[in-house]
C-alpha cells in the first residue's frame, strides 16, 4: 500500500512530550513520531491561534517559524522554500489568527537522547473560532480513544498489534499504542486526561476563566488541599480576570497595551510585578493573550 | 489402504511383537483384514496382533489432550471437542474425487480448523460434541490444524460433555456477523439480512449455464451486494438467515456470496424487517481500511488536501479521459469538452479517502458554475482559478460525504453521490463527554 498517511489529531501537549521516532528504512518509506500515547504520526492536522511568526531566512530564501497554540501549549512551526504554498499563506497571515495547517513531523535531536518535534506545513488556512472549537473537540475523542488504547495494551500479557486490532482499535494505533510501551516507562495517564477534561472546559462557556490547574496533580492530593487549591485557583482566576479586563481596557490603540501601564493599574488591585508576569505567562500559554511587540500584550 | 499410510502401523505391530515377526507377514495380515474384510484399521491391528501372539493393549493409543496444548507435530492425539463448523469440500487425489469436511473445533481452551479427510466415514454435525481419537496434527498457514486421517475414529459424546467459554459457544454455528465487518477472504459466515432487491443473470460456466441471483442486501449497520449462486426463491423485503457465505471482493467491494452448500432459511427478526435501511449510517475510515470497501456509505472527516486534477477539467469528447495540453491519451489532439469536479482528501483522524465528486456536486458544493469558471479561467489566463476557489471554500471544512468507497494500492476511494459541508455543534457534544468523564472518575 501507497496509501495516504493519516492526519493525526493530538494536543501540542502530547505531540512536544513525544521523544521517540521511527525513521523509515529505504528511498520513500515514511518516518514516524511517536508520541506517549501511542499516536504514530507522519502527518498531523492541528488547528489553533497562530501568536507570532517571523522570517529567519531572507526575502529570496525565507524560513518563517511560526507558533501556533491550542489549550494544551504550543506547535513549533517552521516553512521554508520548499513548502512554497505554505510559506506563501504563512507570510500573508497577520497574527494573532486562527489557523488550521496540515502537515509532516520534523525532528531535531541536538545532543543523543534529546528530541524537539516541530511541524513543517503542507497548508495553512485562516479558520474561524468554531472550526477551531471543532478541532478541540474532536482532538479530545482522538486522545481518549490513544489513552483507552493503552489501557488496553497495558492489561495484556504481551502487548501487540492484532489483539489491539480484534478490540477494535485503529490498526495505526495499535501499532503505535506497541511501541509507545516499550519506549515511554514514565508516562502519566492523568496528566493526558487532565489536558482532555481542562480542553472540554475550554469550549464550554460555564467554565470560562476558570484556571486550568495541574489536574493529574490535584487528583492524588487529599479531599482538603483539594479544597484548599479550589479556593487558592478561585482567586487566581478572578486575578486573571483582573489582567485581562486590564490588558483590555489599555489597549486604545489596537495595538496593544503597554507592560509599564499594566504593572501600575493592577498593582491598586493588589497584584505585585512577579506575580504579574506569572498571570501574563499563563494567560499567553492559554492563547488569550499575546505580545505583538515587545513590552506590548494584547487580547486574542 | 496406501502402501505408505501403512507403513508406519505395520512398524508399530512389529515393534509390540517384539520384532519377532517378519514385517512381510504382518503385511499380508493386515491388507487382508484391511482390503478382504474391510474391518476399521484400529480392529485390523489389534487383530494381526493377537492372531501373531502378541498383546493388543500394548499397541500405542492416542493421549488425550486439549487444543491448547496440541503442537503443529501431534502424531496422534485424543480430543473432546464440540463442532463448530462443517463444510464439505470435493478434492481431487491421483485422479479420484472423493469429500471431505473441514471446519473449526472448540474446547474450552480455545479452537482449532480440522480436515476429516473421509466425509462419509466421519460423522460431524455442528453442535455435537465429539471423541476424536488418534488424530495428528500439522501446520497450515502458520497455525496447528487437526487431521482425521485413516487411523482417526470419532464417537459421539454428550452435548454436555464439552464446555465452551463465554461467547464461543455456538451451537448454531459461528456467531453471527454484520454487514459491516463483511471483507475479502471470509469464510463460512453466518449472517441475517434483509434483500433490498433481486436481479435474476444467467451465466455461462464451464459446467453449462446458471443462473444467479443479485441484488442488494443489509442489515442495520450497512449495505451489501450479494449473488445467490442457487435459486432460493429469494424476494424483496425478505429477512433471511445465511450460514455458510463466504466474502469475495468485486471491483474493489466485499460482496457476500453464497451457493447451493449454504444453509438459507426465512427467518423472524421484527426489528430487521421494519426497519428503513435505505439511509445509511455514518462509519468511521479506519473501519473503511479495515474492510476494503464497501456499497453505499456513509462517512465524514475534514477535508486536508485538494487533489491535483480538481477544478475546470478538460475531457475528451469520445472516451471521456481527461485531456492534458490539448492531448488525450487514446484519441490524440482532440477538442476538450469543459468540465468540473473535485478530488479531495477527507481524514478523520485514523484514516483517509479520496472523495471524487463530479459537475453538479462540485457546483452545489462550492457555488461555482461551469460556465462561469471557464469564463473566469479565460480572463485570468489561469486555468486553476477554479481548484483554488474550491480550496478557498472546503479546504480544513468538516465534509459529510456518501456514496461507494472500493480500494486499491492507492488506498480508498468513494464516488460521491451526496455531500455536504458540516456545522458542528460543538457545545453541547463537549459537555456530554465532560460529564460522562467526569462520571467514570
Amino acid at each position: 500500500m501507497i496509501a495516504r498517511e493519516v492526519a493525526w489529531r493530538v494536543f501540542a501537549g502530547e505531540y512536544n512530550s513525544s521523544r521517540l521516532e521511527i525513521k523509515g528504512e529505504g528511498e520513500r518509506a515514511p518516518s514516524y513520531v511517536v508520541s506517549p500515547l501511542g499516536a504514530m504520526i507522519n502527518r498531523v492536522f492541528i488547528v489553533g491561534v497562530l501568536t507570532d511568526r517571523e522570517n529567519l531566512g531572507t526575502e529570496e530564501e525565507p524560513l518563517w517559524r511560526a507558533r501556533v497554540s491550542d489549550p494544551t501549549g504550543t506547535f513549533y512551526v517552521s516553512s521554508g522554500q520548499y513548502q512554497p504554498e505554505a510559506t506563501a499563506a504563512l507570510s500573508k497571515i497577520d497574527p494573532p489568527a486562527f489557523v488550521a495547517v496540515v502537515g509532516k513531523t520534523r525532528t531535531y535531536s541536538p545532543e543523543e537522547g534529546t528530541m524537539y518535534v516541530s511541524v513543517r506545513p503542507e497548508k495553512v488556512t485562516v479558520v474561524d473560532a468554531r472550526m477551531r472549537d471543532h478541532w478541540v473537540l474532536e482532538t479530545c475523542k482522538s486522545t481518549l480513544k490513544r489513552i483507552d488504547a493503552i489501557g488496553a495494551a497495558t492489561e495484556m500479557e504481551a502487548p501487540n498489534l492484532e489483539e489491539l486490532v480484534r478490540l477494535g482499535y485503529p490498526r495505526a494505533l495499535a501499532d503505535g499504542v506497541v511501541r509507545s510501551l516499550s519506549h515511554y516507562t514514565d508516562r502519566d495517564l492523568g496528566r493526558y486526561r487532565g489536558m482532555v477534561v481542562d480542553s472540554l472546559k475550554f469550549l464550554l462557556p460555564e467554565y470560562q476563566g476558570e484556571a486550568e490547574g495541574e489536574m493529574p496533580e490535584r487528583l492524588a492530593e487529599s479531599a482538603e488541599e483539594i479544597e484548599d487549591d479550589e479556593k487558592e485557583a478561585k482567586a487566581e482566576e478572578d486575578k486573571e480576570e483582573k489582567v485581562l479586563a486590564t490588558i483590555t481596557a489599555l489597549d486604545r490603540s489596537g495595538k496593544g497595551a503597554s507592560w509599564d501601564e499594566v504593572v501600575d493599574e493592577v498593582k491598586k488591585a493588589g497584584i505585585d510585578k512577579t506575580e504579574l508576569e506569572e498571570i501574563t505567562n499563563s494567560l499567553m500559554d492559554k492563547g488569550m493573550i499575546y505580545e505583538p511587540v515587545l513590552g506590548k500584550m494584547k487580547r486574542i | 489402504m496406501e502402501k505408505e499410510e501403512l507403513a508406519p502401523h505395520v512398524a508399530e505391530i512389529s515393534r509390540v511383537l517384539g520384532n519377532k515377526v517378519d514385517e512381510k507377514d504382518i503385511w499380508k495380515e493386515m491388507e487382508t483384514y484391511l482390503n478382504l474384510y474391510r474391518v476399521s484399521l484400529e480392529t485390523a491391528k489389534r487383530s494381526v496382533v493377537r492372531k501373531l501372539g502378541g498383546d493388543p493393549n500394548a499397541l500405542t493409543k492416542g493421549v488425550r489432550k486439549q487444543l491448547n496444548d496440541l503442537t503443529p507435530a501431534e502424531q496422534s492425539v485424543d480430543v473432546l471437542v464440540k463442532v463448530l463448523s462443517v463444510n464439505r469440500k470435493e478434492i481431487e487425489t491421483s485422479g479420484e474425487t472423493r469429500q471431505i469436511l473441514y471446519g473449526i473445533v472448540a474446547d474450552e481452551t480455545g479452537t482449532m480448523p480440522y480436515t476429516a479427510w473421509d466425509a462419509e466415514r466421519f460423522q460431524m454435525n455442528r453442535g455435537e460434541a465429539v471423541l476424536i481419537r488418534n488424530a495428528y496434527t500439522k501446520e497450515w498457514n502458520g497455525s496447528s490444524q487437526l487431521n482425521l486421517g485413516t487411523r482417526a475414529t470419532i464417537e459421539q459424546e454428550e452435548p454436555d460433555s464439552v464446555r465452551l467459554p463465554e461467547g464461543m459457544d455456538a451451537p448454531s454455528g459461528p456467531s453471527i456477523c454484520k454487514v459491516a465487518e463483511l471483507q475479502e477472504g471470509m469464510n463460512n459466515v453466518h449472517i441475517v439480512i434483509k434483500v433490498l432487491s433481486v436481479e435474476q443473470r444467467k451465466l455461462e460456466t464451464p459446467n453449462g449455464p446458471k443462473t444467479v441471483f443479485s441484488g442488494m442486501a443489509a442489515d442495520e449497520t450497512g449495505k451489501v451486494q450479494y449473488s445467490a449462486w442457487h435459486d432460493f426463491g429469494l424476494k424483496k423485503d425478505d429477512v433471511i438467515s445465511i450460514h455458510g457465505a463466504y466474502v469475495k471482493s468485486w471491483r474493489g467491494i466485499p460482496q457476500l456470496n453464497f451457493g447451493e452448500r449454504a444453509e438459507v432459511a426465512r427467518t423472524k427478526a421484527p426489528a430487521l424487517a421494519e426497519a428503513d435501511l435505505a439511509k445509511p449510517k455514518l462509519r468511521s475510515l479506519d473501519e473503511m481500511e479495515r474492510v476494503g470497501g464497501a456499497v453505499d456509505v456513509l462517512v465524514s472527516g475534514i477535508v486536508v488536501d485538494i487533489k491535483k486534477g480538481s477544478g475546470l477539467i478538460f475531457r475528451c469528447p469520445q472516451c471521456n479521459r481527461l485531456v492534458q495540453k490539448g492531448l488525450c491519451r487514446l484519441h490524440a489532439k482532440v477538442e476538450g469538452q469543459p468540465d468540473l469536479r473535485i478530488k479531495a482528501v477527507v481524514d478523520d483522524g485514523f484514516g483517509a479517502l479520496t472523495a471524487v465528486m463530479n459537475r453538479d456536486i462540485t457546483e452545489a458544493l462550492v457555488g461555482v458554475r461551469l460556465d462561469e469558471a471557464l469564463k473566469e479561467a479565460k480572463e485570468a489566463m489561469n486555468p486553476e482559478i477554479a481548484r483554488e476557489q474550491i480550496e478557498q471554500r472546503l479546504f480544513a471544512k468538516a465534509l459529510e460525504v456518501r456514496g461507494n468507497v472500493t480500494s486499491d494500492e492507492y488506498g480508498l476511494m468513494m464516488i460521491v453521490t451526496e455531500a455536504r459541508i458540516l456545522v458542528p455543534e460543538v457545545r453541547a457534544e463537549a459537555s456530554a463527554l465532560l460529564s460522562e468523564l467526569e462520571a467514570s472518575q
